[in-house]
């Protein structure tokens, strides 16, 4: 019962998390450059800010597909948290991601449109492994719930580790990031699907980039099973392996991007997949 | 149960010669009423079904459907000599030698000829109900369509007898009947195929016609073997009720073969993609209700003798194959008629790997999916015939604003386009069992188990990019205008719309009645396995797989209602922007991402032909 409290409270301050985690991330990563960075709470400050902004629409359709893919991304994320099952999940945050390209594509923006074309080959090279990661943890824990995987006592890093890599992979898609971020890509596309919203109404897309992060690292997670610490450990791992790459990398096309993934990243996890099925 | 098939079988009939005798004015009234009566008979027939019946034909029949085969290959012969097809004319002649050799030699036992069982009755509703709506769309399609008053007359006629050998070819026990059924369905492809009597028709229809002969010789050819190796009764029963002996393997593979032809599995695809060039109404017939879904239809009959077997492992191979490379096709297409039916044969190809795998969790995802296939497929085939012969649009490119100038239309499509795939509706399910049992598979066939998983989890992502890339055209719309006013597109048009639509909903609120009443039953019939369908607390027990019920419910709301919402959604007080061009002032016209699969396809097909020449092999050894 204590697990599902602790649940409930994740869902519910995921947001902050994510916020929090956004902030750090961005001192971090001016560390990094030896710049100073803004503040913690900066995430914040923006948040209010745009709240204030004078509301501006390219048209409605366009403004509700973007509150309606952080309402979904949050639903995607509660059903995780709360162990669901996997695929589902997988296929929840899909459509989020899709009423996020929707709502580009819905646009007469030429920016969004590249955006959302860039996007949507993005789903295609990250969705593919993450369903492999999740049929591998079905082969090992008997049951595609996530928290069958949470408390699991044995943690599925050890048995899966290739797939760990690939996943590790694949997160600087969803997560935008260097070399991968061929789908906001500012200096190409000026932030691709995003370009449209403005104010209040990019408040939402804002904010849904930070679940996005409580969303990975969950993912994570599950790779540590009931062993919080090593769960911490790789979080923390992954948190400072993501800002490296991302600072050291530079851009590479969407081509390349689908290439790597579904040649390498996709291959990684697939050997695991027969590795788990033929032991 | 007789007078049922009696009548699902000479209604349609009576009313396809009627239809060419009667004068004009009175079609649409013949049309329409036999339109209902075929649903409500369908409907009747199938909850009046318990268990399998078998009908005897009296003995009469037997001669009857000799000559007519004899007709039939006559007539396909005559066409090879019209368009001076070898390949037609070889196979209409040995079809013929060994049809008259079978009916001198074969003894004609008393065992019935027809069965029917669950599994006909859920295809009799999926026949009739869909191509009695299509066959009211058609009365006003065909009506806008160049040609003389008969040939439009001609054009309904076809397809009633089609429904009529469509009701046949599901409810055939005996193989040389079933051949005759099978046969019927190609040459209703044939004409309505070529229906527009231009170049490129005829050549597609002769297409569609040798390589569904080719099914036609496998046919016969199981027929023969079981003949020459004294197996009994050349009845599906007969074979079924010999599972898991070496022998029938072969046979089964022949049927197999000729399934899978006319369900357009790689190398076959061809047929069906050419299949395009016809009237729209025709496309919506054979991708929706009829010709493709026998092969999932026969597969499923015969599943409880392929499961386990080397045969059904290739035919799991193959699909998974044709599933992604299908999916692939499609993703490279921009004609809308044809992403279609390259998504047509993607998920026939899923529908049959579940037909093939034969668990009861795999055989209802197999239904789901055939079910809801059909009906998203029709109402998305016959919005492409609007779209031609209202909008005037065949591209997807072209379909730009769609959302403004016709505003209904866009809005059916998009729901066609979720339902086939995302959820709130049943494919979406029938994807999700997939992988889910895919998963169990694994664990117990290793290899074969795990690719099919890759299969699944890529094609899977591959179409939902595809459909979502078309729902973006969809939705696409500058900001100038805030108000929406429906089309005008005629009342029949809008009258099958709703029924569709009527349809879709249906499903939705009732797929939990649906999974325990309709569903489940069937399945167990077909596999003489019971398929639970049970709640557990919140979850929902489908076989060996448990689907979470909140949370699917919520998802099941969610989609469609953001999606509807958005088209009608007008926030107040708000100031409008104009997009962002970097300062240019050019009109852009927006394109979309395209993979490009030419170089592919011919390595697409010959891979498809190892597996074809595969299924014999495994067979023989």
């Amino acid at each position: 019962m204590t697990n599902m409290y602790i649940s409930i409270i994740l869902i519910i301050a995921a947001p902050l998390i994510g916020g929090l985690l956004y902030g750090f991330e961005r001192i971090v990563k001016a560390r990094m450059q030896r710049r100073i960075g803004p503040p913690l709470l900066q995430p914040f400050y923006d948040f209010f800010k745009l709240a204030d902004k004078r509301k501006m629409v390219v048209h409605s359709a366009h403004a509700f597909l973007g509150i309606m893919h952080f309402i979904s991304l949050w639903f995607a994320l509660a059903v995780l948290l709360l162990g669901g099952d996997l695929i589902l999940v997988i296929f929840l945050h899909l459509l989020s991601s899709a009423l996020l390209i929707l709502s580009a594509y819905s646009t007469r923006s030429v920016f969004s449109h590249l955006g959302a074309n860039r996007s949507a080959i993005s789903i295609l090279a990250y969705e593919p492994v993450l369903i492999i990661i999740a049929v591998s943890i079905f082969m090992l824990t008997g049951s595609f719930e996530a928290g069958a995987a949470f408390s699991s006592n044995q943690p599925l890093l050890y048995k899966m580790p290739l797939a760990f890599v690939a996943l590790l992979l694949v997160l600087p898609i969803k997560l935008k990031k260097s070399p991968f971020d061929v789908a906001e890509a500012h200096q190409e596309v000026t932030g691709g699907v995003e370009l449209e919203f403005s104010g209040i109404f990019y408040e939402a897309v804002y904010t849904a980039k930070w679940l996005d992060y409580v969303f990975c690292y969950t993912l994570i997670f599950l790779f540590a099973g009931s062993n919080l610490l090593l769960g911490f450990a790789l979080s923390i791992f992954t948190f400072i392996y993501l800002n490296a790459l991302d600072n050291s990398t530079a851009r590479v096309n969407y081509k390349q991007m689908l290439r790597f993934s579904l040649g390498v990243s996709f291959s990684l996890a697939f050997i695991n997949l027969l590795i788990n099925s033929l032991s | 149960m007789e007078s049922y098939l009696s009548g699902l079988f000479f209604l349609p009939l009576l009313v396809s010669l009627l239809l060419l005798i009667l004068p004009k004015n009175l079609v649409k009234p013949l049309v329409i009423v036999a339109a209902v009566a075929l649903s409500a008979m369908s409907v009747i027939a199938f909850s009046n079904i318990s268990g399998a019946q078998y009908i005897t034909a009296p003995d009469y029949t037997n001669n009857i459907v000799f000559g007519l085969d004899v007709l039939l290959l006559c007539f396909f012969g005559w066409v090879a000599i019209q368009r001076k097809s070898l390949w037609v004319g070889i196979l209409s002649v040995v079809q013929l030698a060994g049809l008259i050799y079978l009916f001198f030699n074969l003894s004609h036992t008393q065992s019935a000829q027809l069965m029917v069982d669950e599994l006909s009755g859920f295809m009799f509703i999926l026949i009739n109900v869909i191509s009695s709506i299509i066959a009211i769309f058609s009365l006003k399609y065909i009506e806008q369509e160049d040609c003389s008053p008969f040939r439009r007359k001609y054009f309904l006629s076809i397809i009633f007898w089609f429904i009529a050998a469509m009701n046949l070819v599901v409810s055939a026990d005996n193989l040389e009947y079933f051949f005759l059924f099978f046969e019927l369905t190609t040459l209703a492809s044939y004409l309505l195929i070529s229906f527009r009597k231009d170049e490129v028709s005829e050549k597609n229809a002769v297409t569609a016609l040798w390589m569904n002969q080719i099914g036609g010789v496998a046919l016969l050819s199981a027929i023969f073997y079981i003949h020459l190796n004294q197996l009994g009764d050349i009845t599906f029963t007969n074979l079924l009720s010999n599972t898991g002996q070496q022998a029938i393997l072969l046979p089964l593979a022949f049927i197999s073969i000729a399934a899978l032809i006319k369900g357009a599995q790689m190398p076959f695809s061809k047929w069906l993609l050419g299949a395009m060039v016809a009237p729209t109404p025709v496309s919506a017939l054979l991708h929706s209700s009829t010709m493709v879904k026998i092969a999932p239809f026969v597969i499923l009959r015969l599943s409880p003798a392929l499961k386990d077997t080397s045969l059904s492992m290739v035919i799991i191979g193959l699909t998974a194959f044709v599933f992604v490379a299908a999916a692939l096709g499609a993703l490279a297409q921009d004609n809308f008629k044809r992403i279609l039916a390259h998504s047509t044969i993607a998920l026939l190809a899923l529908m049959i790997m579940m037909a093939a795998l034969g668990t009861p969790t795999t055989t209802i995802a197999a239904l789901v999916l055939i079910l809801f296939h059909g009906i998203s497929k029709s109402m998305l085939f016959l919005n492409a015939g609007i779209l031609e012969k209202v909008f005037h649009m065949k591209e997807t490119s072209d379909m730009d604003r769609l959302s403004e100038t016709g505003p209904f239309t866009a809005m059916v499509m998009i729901i066609g386009f979720m339902s086939l795939l995302l959820p709130p509706f049943g494919a979406f399910i029938g994807k999700w069992l997939s992988i889910e049992t895919l998963g169990s598979f694994a664990i117990e066939s290793k290899l074969l188990g795990a690719l099919t998983i890759v299969a699944v989890a890529f094609g899977g992502a591959i179409l939902t990019l595809l459909y979502f890339k078309v729902i973006g055209v969809l939705i696409n719309r500058s900001g100038e205008t805030d108000k929406i006013s429906f089309e005008k597109t005629g009342m029949i048009y809008r009258a099958t719309m709703y029924m569709l639509l009527g349809i879709i909903t249906f499903s939705i609120f009732g797929l939990p009645w649906l999974l325990t009443q309709y569903f489940s039953p069937v399945s167990e019939a077909t596999l003489q396995q019971a398929a639970t369908v049970t709640s557990e607390g919140w979850n929902m027990l489908i076989g060996s797989v448990s689907l979470p019920i909140v949370p699917l419910a919520i998802a099941f709301l969610m989609l469609p209602a953001t999606l509807l919402t958005a088209m009608f959604i007008r926030f107040k007080n708000v100031d409008r922007a104009k997009e962002y061009m970097c300062g240019e002032k050019v009109n852009y016209s927006f394109g979309s991402f395209y993979f490009s699969t030419e170089v592919a396809t011919p390595w697409f097909y010959s891979i498809g032909i190892a597996f074809f020449l595969a299924m014999l092999m495994v067979s023989l050894l």
